[in-house]
């Protein structure tokens, strides 16, 4: 089997106007691609940022992966979230990015939404906060069901990720 | 398998721990360790260091420059758990204890490897890390700390470079290192490794200015 490596850091956001942000992700993957070691999701810390407008979380990823089959090549989903001072969180934006497909190090940007609602619910998240989230997680990855949703921008998360391919040539796959 | 190919693979990076910007503080010095999976294992070098005092330059820069050497040495036999330089970076508070300024993690570079001439390529890597420290979490240690003049820390600077259990910390980023790497790797093509073309990284022209966003 073809073994991927990626390698990486969620490095952090920027754009978002709420301040104190941490990021929840996890990886998804198709049937013929095999986990073999790492933590396929996680949560980064909350960072306050001090200088420039950047939220940093050095968030290591590490993950090692064998496959069988091209199809359903990893793809990282985001949700970024913001905390105020009395530990609330609200949902700042989702969004997800492929893992590339060739070797070497890559630095991505990955643009996020929110749902925007009812004007309702718009106007209530802008006086007491909250505001409408999904309640299944796939929408973020899948294209199939987000012809529902009426949705908002959001900030930019930023990732380098490395990627470390093998055995992909002895299977005839150019990456 | 008779015919004998290698096992393992060699990472040798060095560098240095070029300089930090924390516009909030002076008078620094940094640690550094390195943090690497089970398969992996040092052969060559230190894995941890602890720098100079340096203060600010006294031009518009404001630079603190340790210029403090890196260099090591890895084995392994699988790049999971690929290594990450842990840096910690402390300074005096107003009663001359020292307390930290800042934690930071990053990976080591992958090192290219496209020519089939050369086993191994050299390159250099300049990297700029986000350097944070933890928060109190409640009101009254936040209001303690302050009133002790003791701030929170890590007792294992380590916990910067694993990924798990992090979504209870709180932290404030103030400040960055910037690191310079040269890696040079051997037999991780023979081991059927594809580490992609060379990271022009670093390399054409200054890098941009760190703390501005992007």
């Amino acid at each position: 089997m073809a073994e991927v490596h990626v390698i990486g850091q969620i490095l952090g956001a920027t754009g978002f106007s709420e301040s104190s942000l941490f990021c929840k992700w996890g990886v998804h993957t198709g049937a013929a691609w095999k986990l073999l070691s790492g933590v396929r999701e996680g949560q980064t810390q909350v960072d306050t940022p001090q200088v420039g407008d950047m939220a940093y979380w050095s968030h290591p990823i590490d993950l090692h992966f064998a496959t069988k089959g091209l199809q359903g090549w990893p793809r990282l989903h985001l949700q970024v979230w913001s905390q105020d001072s009395f530990g609330r969180c609200q949902l700042a934006g989702y969004g997800f990015c492929h893992v590339p497909s060739s070797p070497g190090t890559h630095q991505l940007d990955c643009p996020t939404w929110r749902p925007l609602g009812s004007w309702r619910e718009q106007l209530a998240r802008a006086f007491v906060g909250g505001g409408p989230q999904l309640l299944h997680g796939d929408a973020i990855y899948s294209g199939a069901d987000r012809y529902r949703l009426h949705t908002a921008a959001g900030g930019t998360v930023h990732l380098e990720l490395g990627l470390l391919l093998r055995h992909f040539d002895r299977y005839g796959v150019e990456c | 398998m008779a015919a004998a190919g290698p096992s393992v693979f060699l990472l040798m990076v060095n560098g240095q721990v070029e300089s930090a910007q924390f516009p909030e503080y002076d008078d620094l010095y940094c640690k550094y360790c390195f943090v690497y999976g089970q398969d992996w294992a040092p052969t060559a070098g230190l894995e941890e260091g602890i720098s100079q005092i340096t203060s600010k330059s006294q031009d518009v820069r404001q630079a603190l420059v340790w210029n403090f050497p890196i260099d090591v040495t890895f084995k392994s036999t699988n790049p999971y758990g690929w290594p990450q330089i842990v840096l910690s970076v402390y300074g005096p508070d107003v009663f001359g204890n020292d307390v930290v300024r800042g934690y930071g993690a990053v990976h080591v570079p992958f090192s290219p490897g496209r020519t089939s001439v050369c086993e191994n390529i050299c390159f250099r890597h300049k990297r700029t890390i986000p350097m944070f420290v933890p928060e109190s979490t409640s009101k009254l240690q936040k209001f303690t700390s302050w009133f002790m003049g003791r701030r929170p820390e890590y007792t294992d600077p380590k916990v910067v470079a694993q990924g798990e259990g992090r979504e209870v910390t709180r932290v404030r980023s103030q400040g960055f290192v910037t690191l310079l790497f040269n890696v040079v790797t051997k037999d991780m093509r023979k081991l059927g490794y594809d580490t992609g073309p060379p990271d022009t990284q670093g390399v054409l022209g200054p890098s941009p200015p760190p703390g501005l966003p992007r």
